[in-house]
């Protein structure tokens, strides 16, 4: 008989990290940045700070492995910076994490992620991380380099010095690996970094990615998002393992007590429903340390088959429709766009906001025929692969679009030059993978994204039915110059007309197609009118700024007016950040 | 050129109406006034009809075309048409509608200020003639065009047609003197002369497909029978419709109808052929033969015969459209409507609720040895008067 032996996470880890994001050279490296920036982000808004974030990719040659390149990224915060006694457990460590099933809506959740891109690093390049720390607490910068003991699942810290470093506090990462830099698509790391300004309109970003121009993006709201605080669990969003674990953790108190405050909307009136559905009332008074699995499991049925109040919306964070309207011309020249945000709501028992924009953009393609880019959001992190098995593709081709005059092939994705953000934040987003490339939807959350892409869809008709009139009078004005002439002519040489007729008539008809003219220019101004009601209703919604918050790009002087905002919100972003003190969270 | 030959007495002068007609626009057009165009409405809503009658008659609904920005293309298309057509009344030249669509392609290659007139394809083309006709309320023979119309392949020991020529002289055809090739009429059947060669004809029989009527004539049916046989080669074109109407009202026999048991070839073909159709309103009372009686396939005829019958499969897209137009012809058409054709509306029940339909040539599974069984079948159904 063969031995059985036992693996450590890291060991599990470091044989499967296909399944965490790294299956090929282009995904290891759109994963690492990803991870570090999510780190950072997350970090930043723990602290309370307004993010920068800064970001170089570079080919230093050729990779070890075959068809790749030795690929740098750096990625540069002014987070709170981490203490050097923890570097080794974020970065080196599997499942060691502020963030694991706090029922927060980070974009971290279970410690896996950075650890992943330091093995990864490790196994193609021989050396794992290096990093650069400072807290305010910190006259000097630590420099280190992390690797993953992959045995025994704990991270080394090696080649540890102080050094100078002109910044109050940060992070500063830097991984060296094989793989191939792809910039635009749907695995573009292009793609990601647009749809990462999307969502984080408070955060400002420059990066450098290979040969390409170095771009630096201002931030656009200057508050840090307010993360609510967690809720306790709902009993019925648990199975029974669950339910026991959970009970572990608040020792010897009576069932009672810890059915009230280890959950959410459990009172006094669920303990007496519970008795009265035939739970012994001895039970509610007995200790959780002397329960016996069979009780344990009556517990749990009992529970379930009790009415409760479904779970509360206040844990759910949104990027707010002012944040996404201004951050969305941080993307490009837009033509038009519309953002909803759809109140909390509860899907199968969990919290969830659904938000979505849609604009098109004036420097982007016009090719009415191909599929609108859709760019896909789960807590404000962009998911870029497998897009066929999300809940939100499914929910965008379920939306009959044609209603608003765009273009669809049946049971598929709209067609047009349209970008279609559909963002979905909720401290329990149940993904179908480890690498959390998928949203993994009910029913319910299907139907809630799909109510918020109508209504988007609804703001969106309006400025189609406006581009049609348009067309229309242009088409109407053609058709006067094109066939009056010929229609007088033709009529004239029949019954042998004088040319005075000819030009009689002709002005006749002027007159009688200028008229049809004025009505269509009329329906134009109509159907304008009414777009930019809309766009006052949306502007008024979202406070009232001068700006064209809502509909168009905005003009030269509002984009000044913000960049001096946001130089002076980012002083005061520094300051506040000095004040908190946290340590760097690790996803 | 010599004079056409007439269909029926026309008792306007087209180009004079037509120039009126332009006149009236063009002086609208000098007072800013948009000038409207009125056409018979042709579509089943606007048909009616009466057995006295005998065809569907247009009632009082028309289409009016106002000049706006949309139908300024309209407009100008038809003036340009018309014109053209104008032209080819003056010289006597003809056409047919694919001819037209070419003339009209080439004066705009000729002269690029004609351009935004350019037909795309010949329906383009063929819409504008049609609204034309309509208008005036001409045929489109009266307008020098001509379909080149299929069907009407003749057979009969017994029939000669005399054509008057355009120059005057005449033609005499003996059609027991063609042999084994069909007499086949063309654009305006109406002007032959026909009489018998000896006596009186028996009666004419119209075949739904002109295969199986060449089966009847090559198994010699024509030449035991004192009779007409022709090939209406599907739904009746202009000329085997005139052509119809024309040995009908000259010969003054029985004339019968054999085709499919289905909806199609009865309200496509057999009242088309009877009654006329909505879409030729104006030209119905000389273009359709209210004598005519559908011989069959009759839904007794299949339980006599134990004729072979396929099911509509409901699921099949076009098998479930031939119920539903059984379905649509009773609640709309108001020939299978009228009282007098109950019968016919009879059939049309059956169909809907058997939801079978049979083929003409199915009769040949009766005696699969005797090539001559659809003929017996047929003389034996005119002997017993089976037919509706």
């Amino acid at each position: 008989m063969s031995k059985i032996t036992s693996s450590s996470t890291a060991e599990y880890f470091a044989k499967n990290l296909q399944q965490v994001g790294f299956s090929s050279p282009a995904k290891a490296v759109l994963t690492t940045l990803k991870e570090a920036v999510d780190n950072s982000l997350d970090a930043c808004e723990e602290a309370g700070i307004l993010p920068e974030i800064s970001i170089e990719i570079g080919k230093l040659g050729p990779g070890a492995s075959r068809n790749t390149d030795l690929v740098q990224i750096v990625v540069e915060d002014n987070g709170p910076g981490l203490d050097p006694d923890d570097l080794g457990k974020v970065f080196g460590e599997y499942l060691a994490s502020s963030k694991f099933g706090r029922g927060r809506c980070s974009r971290g959740q279970q410690g896996i992620g950075i650890s992943a891109a330091t093995t990864w690093a490790q196994l193609t390049n021989a050396s794992g991380v290096r990093v650069i720390s400072k807290t305010k607490n910190m006259r000097k910068a630590v420099s280190a380099i992390i690797d993953v003991d992959i045995k025994g699942n704990r991270g080394i810290i090696k080649k540890k010095e102080t050094i100078d470093w002109d910044k109050s506090h940060g992070l500063k990462v830097e991984f060296r690996i094989d793989g191939r830099v792809v910039l635009n698509g749907d695995g573009g790391l292009l793609t990601y970094l647009e749809g990462t300004t999307l969502v984080n309109p408070h955060m400002s970003i420059n990066y450098k990615l290979v040969d390409q121009d170095p771009q630096d993006i201002p931030r656009v709201a200057t508050t840090v998002p307010d993360i609510p605080p967690a809720t306790l669990p709902h009993p019925h969003t648990m199975k029974l393992g669950e339910f026991m674990t959970h009970a572990g953790l608040y020792g010897k108190i009576a069932l009672e007590n810890f059915l009230k405050k280890g959950f959410s909307r459990v009172n006094d009136a669920t303990v007496k429903d519970m008795v009265k559905k035939g739970l012994a009332k001895g039970l509610m008074a007995k200790n959780l340390t002397a329960i016996s699995e069979e009780e344990y499991k009556k517990i749990y049925q009992a529970l379930h088959d009790t009415e409760l109040i479904a779970p509360s919306t206040r844990s759910v964070l949104t990027v707010g429709e002012e944040g996404l309207s201004k951050s969305i011309q941080r993307l490009g020249e837009v033509d038009f766009f519309s953002v909803v945000t759809r109140k909390p709501r509860i899907c199968d028992f969990k919290p969830v906001v659904v938000e979505v924009a849609i604009a098109r953009f004036k420097d982007r393609g016009s090719d009415e025929d191909a599929p609108v880019q859709l760019l896909r959001f789960a807590n404000r992190v962009p998911l870029q692969f497998d897009k066929g098995a999300c809940a939100i593709t499914r929910s965008v081709e379920s939306v009959n679009w044609r209603s608003y005059g765009l273009n669809q092939p049946k049971d598929s994705v709209p067609t047009g030059p349209y970008v279609f953000a559909v963002s979905v934040t909720s401290p329990f987003i149940k993904f179908k993978n480890a690498s959390k490339e998928t949203i993994d939807g009910s029913d319910d959350l299907v139907d809630e994204i799909r109510r918020a892409l109508m209504q988007a869809g609804q703001k969106l008709s309006r400025h189609i039915r406006a581009e049609y009139k348009a067309a229309d009078l242009e088409r109407k004005i053609s058709h006067i110059e094109k066939f009056g002439p010929i229609l007088v002519e033709g009529l004239a040489r029949i019954v042998s007309a004088p040319k005075s007729r000819v030009e009689k008539a002709e002005e006749g008809l002027k007159k009688l197609l200028g008229r049809d003219a004025s009505s269509a220019e009329a329906e134009l101004e109509q159907a304008t009118s009414k777009l930019k009601a809309l766009k006052d209703r949306e502007r008024k919604k979202l406070g009232g700024d001068d700006e064209e918050a809502a509909g168009d790009a905005m003009s030269e002087e509002a984009v000044i007016e913000h960049e001096e905002q946001a130089a002076s919100a980012d002083d005061e972003g520094a300051t506040k950040g000095s004040k908190k003190s946290a340590g760097r969270k690790k996803k | 050129m010599a004079k056409p030959i007439r269909i029926r007495e026309l008792k306007k002068d087209i180009p004079k109406e037509a120039k009126a007609l332009c006149e009236t626009m063009l002086s609208d057009l000098e007072k800013a006034k948009r000038p409207v165009l009125e056409a018979v409405k042709c579509s089943l809503d606007n048909s009616f009809y009466s057995p006295k009658v005998g065809f569907l008659t247009p009632g009082e609904k028309v289409v009016k075309t106002e000049l706006n920005v949309s139908s300024v293309q309209k407009m100008a298309r038809t003036i340009f048409m018309l014109e053209v057509l104008l032209g080819n009344l003056k010289s006597g030249a003809v056409n047919t509608k694919r001819e037209l669509y070419y003339i009209s392609k080439g004066l705009v290659k000729s002269n690029n200020h004609y351009k935004p007139l350019d037909f795309d394809d010949q329906p383009e083309s063929d819409s504008v003639i049609d609204f034309i006709c309509d208008m005036l309320e001409v045929y489109r023979e009266e307008m020098n065009c001509f379909a080149n119309d299929r069907g009407g392949q003749t057979y009969s020991k017994n029939l000669v047609v005399t054509e008057t020529l355009p120059d005057g002289t005449t033609a005499v055809v003996d059609v027991s003197g063609l042999g084994t090739t069909p007499f086949q009429p063309k654009n305006k059947p109406q002007q032959f002369r026909l009489k018998a060669k000896k006596g009186k004809i028996d009666f004419c029989l119209i075949v739904e497909s002109e295969g199986t009527a060449n089966t009847l004539v090559a198994n010699g049916m024509h030449t035991r029978h004192n009779c007409i046989i022709m090939g209406a080669q599907g739904v009746p074109s202009n000329g085997v419709r005139g052509w119809c109407k024309t040995i009908q009202d000259q010969l003054k026999i029985p004339m019968y109808f054999y085709g499919d048991l289905d909806a199609y070839t009865l309200q496509n073909i057999f009242r088309t052929l009877k009654a006329g159709s909505a879409a030729s309103l104006i030209r119905n009372s000389d273009f359709s033969a209210p004598e005519v009686r559908f011989l069959g396939v009759l839904p007794e005829d299949v339980k006599k015969y134990d004729l072979l019958c396929y099911s509509v499969n409901e699921r099949d897209a076009a098998e479930a459209r031939s119920l539903k137009k059984a379905k649509d012809a009773l609640e709309n058409d108001p020939f299978f409507q009228d009282k007098k054709n109950s019968d016919l509306a009879d059939i049309l029940h059956w169909l809907v609720k058997e939801k079978k339909r049979c083929e003409q040539q199915a009769v040949f599974s009766v005696d699969p040895k005797d090539p001559q069984i659809l003929e017996k079948v047929i003389v034996e159904k005119i002997k017993k008067g089976s037919y509706v």
